[in-house]
């Protein structure tokens, strides 16, 4: 039986999310099919899942989803023995605790209300650090669900909260938020600002990993407002920071990589795509000497398949895409599945194949089913839309481009509905 | 129809510049962990002796640099707890990699199931830790006794082109397709190809558009197994706005796309029912109806289907329409696979090597014999598609106009470490009872069920034997 087919008899219940995910990565492409004309077009959906192999692998998922509600519910007995003992500032640290496992886990609806729990029982103490750990992670946890203006109010008070109590790392990681917030929405210069002020923050304390985050974000930044020769500075002060650090520094690596991922893309935006693979292949290499963080290997790895298509390289591109799907399926990414399966559909379109679209389809199907982020399905409508531009026909490419328009509208990022809408009106001339 | 011609291929006396280290030359090998300590300390001692240039990386990112800076014949590196990942990642990180090293994957105590799966991805070999020194220079010995390759010239090949498709091959079984497609083409009969997957089903119903009273009009393909089953219908038929959700504006569909031209539909068999029933009623009534419209919308395009299933079977079982089969096997074209074209395959690489070499600006006019011969040994699940596949890659990383054996996959290469290692000695019962199982378990798809039924054994036992393997 196929994906598609065992998807539509299981009931869209939130117990029943794990299962939905031992679905997808126990799914298994038929060799033959992979061979058939159909092969190129593959995706998950099309694999085949036996009902035997879910058994088999059933009391796995099951002792993960124990394991995990057992963690929360102990974190939870941690919180109430804490309160009863009148030390509510470590109920605080248990309850962002059990958030901090939703979130590992990607349910990030469900670690927001632990730490709004959280945020209530911290709002009460006479020290405001617990508050301001609380803001952060409300600040982090509503940026990567897209709701910028709330997120951007959790640092702001953070911020306001870190400076009067002299706490300077809080106060750091609430600038670098606000930047994240303003990067995210497009405003080049709130970014600056904030970033710039953490820097001056961090350079005080001479705490070398924040910093080095810091000038990882200001890479990023310089990148998005054109500014290459800037990135590359900035970019280069981060890996010192981070090689400065030594091997045992817990997060150091994956750090790493992260500023290797975004030198290999501006090397690619520098049209040096020697470089900027091996960059690529560092960062892979650096995700794989720490904790492997599958989420951040698929990143890169699309980044590589980016590189690979934009050179001309499409059978290389379309390999590096394959494996990072083989990837985001074993390791349940789904939204790293949804973007994998954009830019395969980009690939097809770029190769004038008109079948390209059951791509953007099984994104859609994804983001709808499993992924549920209005911003991942807002990114797939636009490159849908601009599929259908060269493939398909203008009513469909307008209507996908204005859907993806009413989305980021709704998220209130100003610079994507510009962008768009510019898109909508050369498509109408 | 114009046939292939060709030439016998001759072997000239040209030895390739594909590097090989001679017993003379030193193999220059990257091992990856710590030098001072762990179980790699006792290769420093060996190198010197086996005539090993041997450098170290401490870790991962340094050994990647490394690999990106310079050529490398060996990688040797320890696998740890996740060795089955570990296994994929360093295949994956020297695909490409300069000078195609080879990768010795070093274990704790590694399983049967692991050396297969190594073998399956073309690592040189796995070695068992703490690392014994007759073990690594039996290794060694085995790059070092590879043979030198010999250049062959590739043969001229005339294809019957059809835009960027061909027909290559001049096999008796491919003239006997030749022959049927040249009767057919001229006719307006529907058309039913049948062959394994990727044996060129498209290009012969291409072809007999070409040829045929169509050919002035459209040739629209649509593959029925690529496209999801809730959006096959409004694919084929079109649809009208606000139709179903996701109708966002009105939609013309194939059959109308194709006009008076063909309309190849490809996987027929991967229909469901009753979209075959609809298929059915456009062939017999010829028109169509767009999924939310009411109008009846006249065509005449021609019908050729394909599949590469048993349709006949399918039937039996209930899963394809018995009216729908005859009204599309009126005139049936069978495929042979490629394992069965005899030299034609030497035609078909000769072919794509100039197509590929021209689409990426390289000229490619010989192949070495050892890369012939692996190509000669392998299965060709895929047929002519994977051939196609196997040499668009080795064109991309050729850095001359030879295609060799290192420009193969690793899966090609395994085949020929696996008759190396075999020349080390006899296997044991259970590493041959680990590997058949291995083959029937890829065979099946990974199904337990049925590899249980083909190896004749039930279920349970074979579980408890993959556990035990480690498959």
């Amino acid at each position: 039986m196929r994906v598609e087919q065992a998807l539509r008899l299981l009931p869209d219940l939130e117990a029943l999310m794990p299962l939905r995910g031992l679905l997808l990565s126990s799914a298994r492409p038929d060799e033959r099919v992979q061979w058939g004309s159909g092969g190129p077009y593959l995706t998950v959906g099309k694999r085949e899942v036996e009902p035997g192999e879910l058994a088999r692998h059933m009391s796995e998922v099951l002792s993960v989803v124990a394991a995990h509600v057992g963690a929360l519910y102990g974190a939870y007995v941690e919180a109430l023995e804490h309160q009863q003992a009148g030390d509510a500032a470590g109920a605080v640290t248990s309850l962002l605790g059990a958030g901090r496992l939703e979130e590992r886990v990607g349910r990030l609806r469900q670690a927001e209300a632990w730490y709004e729990v959280a945020l209530a029982l911290a709002e009460g103490l006479q020290d405001r650090r617990p508050e301001v750990e609380t803001l952060l992670s409300l600040g982090h946890v509503c940026l990567a669900v897209a709701q910028y203006a709330e997120g951007g109010r959790h640092y702001q008070r953070a911020l306001v909260l870190a400076e009067a109590e002299f706490d300077q790392g809080g106060a750091i990681d609430a600038s670098v938020g606000l930047g994240n917030v303003a990067l995210e929405r497009a405003e080049w210069e709130g970014a600056q600002a904030w970033y710039s002020r953490a820097l001056r923050l961090g350079a005080a304390g001479g705490d070398r990993f924040r910093l080095g985050r810091i000038e990882h974000r200001l890479g990023l930044l310089a990148r998005r407002q054109g500014d290459l020769a800037g990135a590359g500075d900035h970019l280069r002060s981060a890996r010192e920071y981070f090689e400065g650090l030594g091997p045992d520094v817990k997060g150091g690596g994956r750090e790493m990589a992260h500023v290797l991922d975004a030198q290999g893309q501006l090397d690619a935006a520098l049209g040096r795509p020697v470089p900027a693979a091996a960059a690529f292949r560092e960062a892979l290499a650096w995700v794989r000497r720490d904790d492997h963080d599958a989420a951040l290997d698929v990143t890169i790895r699309l980044h590589l398949a980016e590189l690979l298509l934009e050179t001309g390289r499409l059978l290389e591109a379309d390999e590096e895409m394959r494996r990072a799907e083989q990837l985001a399926i074993t390791s349940n990414q789904t939204r790293g599945l949804v973007r994998i399966y954009t830019l395969l559909g980009t690939l097809r379109g770029r190769q004038g194949d008109e079948t390209g679209f059951v791509f953007f389809e099984q994104a859609l199907e994804l983001c709808r089913a499993l992924v549920r982020s209005p911003a991942e399905e807002a990114r797939v409508y636009h490159a849908y839309g601009l599929f259908r531009q060269h493939s398909g026909g203008p009513d469909e490419a307008r209507a996908y481009l204005e859907r993806a328009r009413e989305i980021f509208r709704s998220l209130g990022v100003d610079a994507e509905v510009e962008r768009v809408a510019a898109e909508i009106e050369t498509l109408s001339a | 129809m114009t046939r292939t011609m060709t030439r016998p291929m001759t072997r000239p006396a040209q030895e390739s510049g594909a590097h090989v280290p001679t017993d003379k030359e030193g193999v220059r090998a990257l091992a990856v962990g710590g030098e001072s300590s762990g179980p790699l300390q006792s290769l420093r001692q060996w190198a010197a002796e086996l005539k090993v240039d041997l450098e170290w990386a401490a870790d991962l990112p340094r050994a990647t640099r490394l690999l990106a800076g310079g050529r490398w014949d060996l990688v040797l590196a320890v696998l740890g707890e996740k060795a089955d990942e570990d296994l994929t990642w360093w295949v994956d990180a020297l695909r490409g990699a300069p000078g195609a090293p080879r990768f010795i994957a070093l274990a704790d105590r590694p399983s049967m199931g692991l050396a297969l799966r190594a073998e399956k991805l073309g690592v040189l070999d796995v070695l068992s830790l703490p690392l014994r020194r007759e073990a690594f220079a039996a290794v060694l010995e085995r790059v070092h006794s590879a043979v030198s390759e010999v250049a062959l010239p590739l043969p001229p090949v005339e294809a019957n082109a059809v835009g960027d498709y061909a027909l290559v091959g001049q096999s008796p079984v491919m003239l006997d397709v030749y022959k049927l497609l040249a009767r057919v083409a001229h006719s307006t009969a529907t058309v039913l190809v049948q062959g394994e997957s990727g044996t060129g089903k498209e290009v012969v119903a291409r072809a007999i558009h070409k040829h045929g009273p169509a050919a002035t009009g459209p040739f629209v393909a649509v593959n029925c197994a690529a496209i999801p089953e809730n959006l096959l219908e409004s694919e084929l038929f079109g649809h009208e706005k606000g139709a179903f959700t996701g109708a966002v504006a009105r939609k013309i569909g194939r059959f109308e796309q194709a006009g008076s031209g063909t309309l190849f539909l490809d996987e027929i068999a991967d229909m469901s029912l009753s979209l075959q029933a609809k298929i059915l009623r456009a062939v017999q009534e010829r028109e169509i109806e767009r999924v939310g419209g009411g109008e009846s919308i006249p065509v005449t395009v021609r019908l050729i289907a394909a599949t590469n299933r048993n349709l006949q079977e399918a039937i039996t079982q209930g899963r394809f329409r018995e009216d729908l089969y005859y009204r599309l096997a009126v005139v049936t074209i069978q495929l042979p696979r490629l394992i069965d074209r005899g030299d034609d395959l030497v035609l078909l690489v000769a072919h794509f090597a100039r197509q590929f070499g021209q689409r990426y600006g390289k000229r490619v006019d010989g192949i070495s014999d050892r890369a012939l011969d692996l190509l000669r040994n392998h299965q060709w699940v895929g047929n002519v598609r994977e051939l196609s596949n196997v040499i668009e890659r080795a064109v991309i990383v050729a850095t001359d106009a030879t295609l060799r054996a290192e420009h193969l996959p690793d899966e090609l290469r395994a085949a020929e470490a696996e008759a190396e290692r075999a020349g080390t000695g006899l296997p044991t019962l259970a590493q041959v009872e680990a590997r058949h199982i291995a083959r029937v378990l890829a065979h099946t798809g990974g199904q337990i069920g049925a590899a249980a039924e083909i190896l004749g054994i039930h279920r349970n036992t074979l579980t408890r034997k993959m556990k035990e393997y480690g498959l």
